[in-house]
């Protein structure tokens, strides 16, 4: 098992597309910040300056940092491990992927780890970078220097929202690689799972609005829990849901029920993944 | 017509223990489709051995149950004496195989790509890279990208594939499929030598010619069911004919159709076919010169492996 995520990885490190992926999440981190910068000195009369200031500032950047992460890194993620998995059908090599392997469980196994260890590294990399930029902002805007925030409680409470972005990840990414199982390509993986990430937002602002029992459905989707779940991000008033796609809706559910839900969630993917890939043919 | 040969011999001595692939009732249904039907093949060490059949005839199937990419429906597959579906990995770490065409990850370079396979397979040291680049001659082009490859150079890396976990059984489907006429021979000159080394060879080729210069034994299948398994000198002696010019030609067929050691007689534009024996052209020619029918010509006609194969599979090459 450690030979497979060892040649997995080595892969995924040889691969351009991974390196053009962390490349694309540093950006993205240093446009938001930049572009929040910019609109927060624009001087007009009415608008939400002020709020958005509040998302300035060293304080808020590993928060701040993190909401981007379970945003727009799901959808580098999904495009991560789709390809990772789907690109072996496209190119044929997945007979011999699997002939090269002890079992095709642990060969499954190790494609997972090896992109979550990526996903996990690009991760504290994009914090980094955010924090990083940050800095730079803060400079940049004039505003104060100080790192009194930064107390025990603040790291824990932040090392504890690592972990929660991760987790949000984790049923987008199954999700894509479950679809990239099924159509043996990419392009399912990372279409299904970019397009129900966005769609699913969608069709939540649109229960919520129809009211009634239809606006409980999104309860029992991803997207609602995810907000749940980035709701403890540490962020100002009004940003707490975070920065993403997850629609636009007060009411959230509680953090046990949205665990759980993105927990069955995973593991449903997870089942259809190993299953598909266990029973079905490998063929040309 | 459909001939079943089962004749167990090999270019080898070889012994119970020799046996390294043996498939016992192997068949696969693809809905109701046979794709393969009752298959009893066996493979030895040392052998090359050739399957053949028309397209759409199972043999890829077939590759694929044996590299457990594919589950049979029913019967079952042992490689060097362990079953492979609760063997699978003992077995299979001993098995290289190309599957119709090599496939590699286009962005790494030939040698990162056997890199990767090495360190999959696990127990492979780096230097045994190399040592398989250079055997197929592509040392000097291991750290282009395989996407630069040419298609020769492609099916030369799939080879350095096979090799790199020296296997016991090397399969390999079309294998000079692409290349240049000195790549081809290049390659045909290399089955031998494998199987020389105490490996067997199993080898796929629509390229009969090649089969015919390469293996010691062959099995023929279509339709998933196997007309034919037999050492190829076996098969191709059996088709050999004995080609006869007489004057009286009705006579000699009358004489030669009461012959119980003669398989058949037929005309062939004005010359007689006899399908007898390969050692009795001098008994046939006694047998006419009794009935004083003497013969203007009498040949050997010698036949290829193409032309047997094309008999057995009723040409059929398509499907």
């Amino acid at each position: 098992m450690i030979r497979l995520i060892g040649a997995e990885l080595f892969k995924l490190r040889k691969r351009k597309m991974t390196w053009i992926l962390l490349a694309v999440l540093v950006g993205i981190i240093i446009l938001v910040n930049f572009l929040l910068l910019a609109i927060s000195k624009v001087n007009l009369p009415t608008g939400p300056h002020g709020e958005i200031q509040n998302l300035l500032g060293l304080p808020v950047a590993l928060p701040l940092t993190m909401s981007l992460l379970s945003s727009f890194g799901s959808v580098l993620a999904i495009i991560l491990v789709a390809s990772s998995m789907g690109s072996e059908y496209n190119w044929r090599t997945i007979r011999t992927a699997v002939i090269s392997s002890e079992s095709r469980f642990k060969l499954l196994s190790a494609k997972l780890i090896s992109a979550a260890i990526l996903i996990l590294i690009g991760l504290i990399l994009g914090l980094a970078a955010g924090f990083l930029v940050s800095i730079i902002t803060t400079a940049i805007g004039g505003y104060k220097f100080d790192f009194s925030f930064a107390s025990r409680t603040f790291l824990w409470n932040q090392f504890l929202q690592f972990w929660r972005t991760f987790f949000i990840l984790i049923p987008y990414i199954l999700l894509g690689f479950m679809f990239s199982i099924v159509g043996r390509s990419a392009m399912p993986g990372i279409a299904f799972g970019i397009g129900i990430l966005f769609l699913e937002s969608i069709i939540t602002a649109f229960m919520t609005l129809a009211g009634g029992w239809i606006a409980n459905i999104p309860d029992y989707l991803i997207a609602a829990n995810v907000r749940a779940i980035n709701s403890l991000a540490a962020l100002p008033q009004g940003f707490q849901a975070g920065m993403g796609f997850g629609g636009g809706s007060a009411h959230l559910p509680n953090i046990a029920h949205a665990t759980i839900t993105l927990a069955v969630y995973s593991v449903i993917f997870l089942i259809i993944a190993f299953y598909l890939f266990r029973k079905r043919d490998v063929t040309g | 017509m459909t001939t079943s040969t089962t004749v167990q011999t090999s270019a080898n001595p070889v012994t119970g223990n020799d046996i390294i692939l043996r498939t016992t009732g192997l068949t696969k249904y693809f809905g109701k489709l046979a794709a393969v039907k009752d298959l009893n093949i066996e493979l030895r060490r040392g052998e090359v051995f050739g399957f053949l059949g028309p397209n759409g005839a199972g043999k890829s199937t077939t590759v694929g149950m044996i590299l457990g990419l594919v589950t049979p429906t029913a019967g079952n597959i042992e490689l060097f004496g362990l079953k492979l579906d609760s063997h699978r990995w003992a077995a299979l770490r001993r098995v290289g195989a190309i599957i119709e065409e090599p496939a590699f990850y286009p962005y790494l370079s030939g040698r990162d790509n056997l890199d990767t396979l090495a360190r999959a397979i696990g127990g492979i040291k780096y230097t045994k890279i190399d040592e398989v680049l250079e055997r197929v001659n592509l040392l000097d082009r291991a750290n282009d990208k395989y996407s630069h490859y040419s298609l020769g150079m492609k099916q030369r890396l799939g080879i350095a594939s096979t090799l790199l976990r020296d296997p016991e059984l090397i399969i390999l489907d079309e294998p000079t499929s692409g290349l240049d006429p000195a790549g081809t021979k290049e390659v045909r000159d290399l089955i031998p030598q494998l199987a020389h080394e105490r490996r067997a060879v199993f080898l796929c080729s629509h390229l009969l010619h090649e089969v015919e210069l390469v293996c010691d034994r062959v099995t023929i299948i279509k339709q998933g069911i196997m007309i034919a398994n037999a050492p190829v000198q076996e098969l191709l002696t059996k088709g050999q004919l004995l080609q006869i010019k007489v004057e009286d030609q009705a006579q000699a067929l009358i004489v030669l159709r009461d012959v119980s050691w003669i398989k058949s007689v037929k005309t062939e534009n004005g010359i007689l076919i006899v399908d007898a024996p390969q050692d009795s052209a001098s008994r046939v020619n006694q047998t006419l010169a009794e009935h004083n029918i003497f013969a203007s010509e009498l040949v050997s006609r010698s036949v290829s492996l193409e032309s047997v194969f094309l008999q057995l599979t009723g040409g059929a090459n398509g499907d």
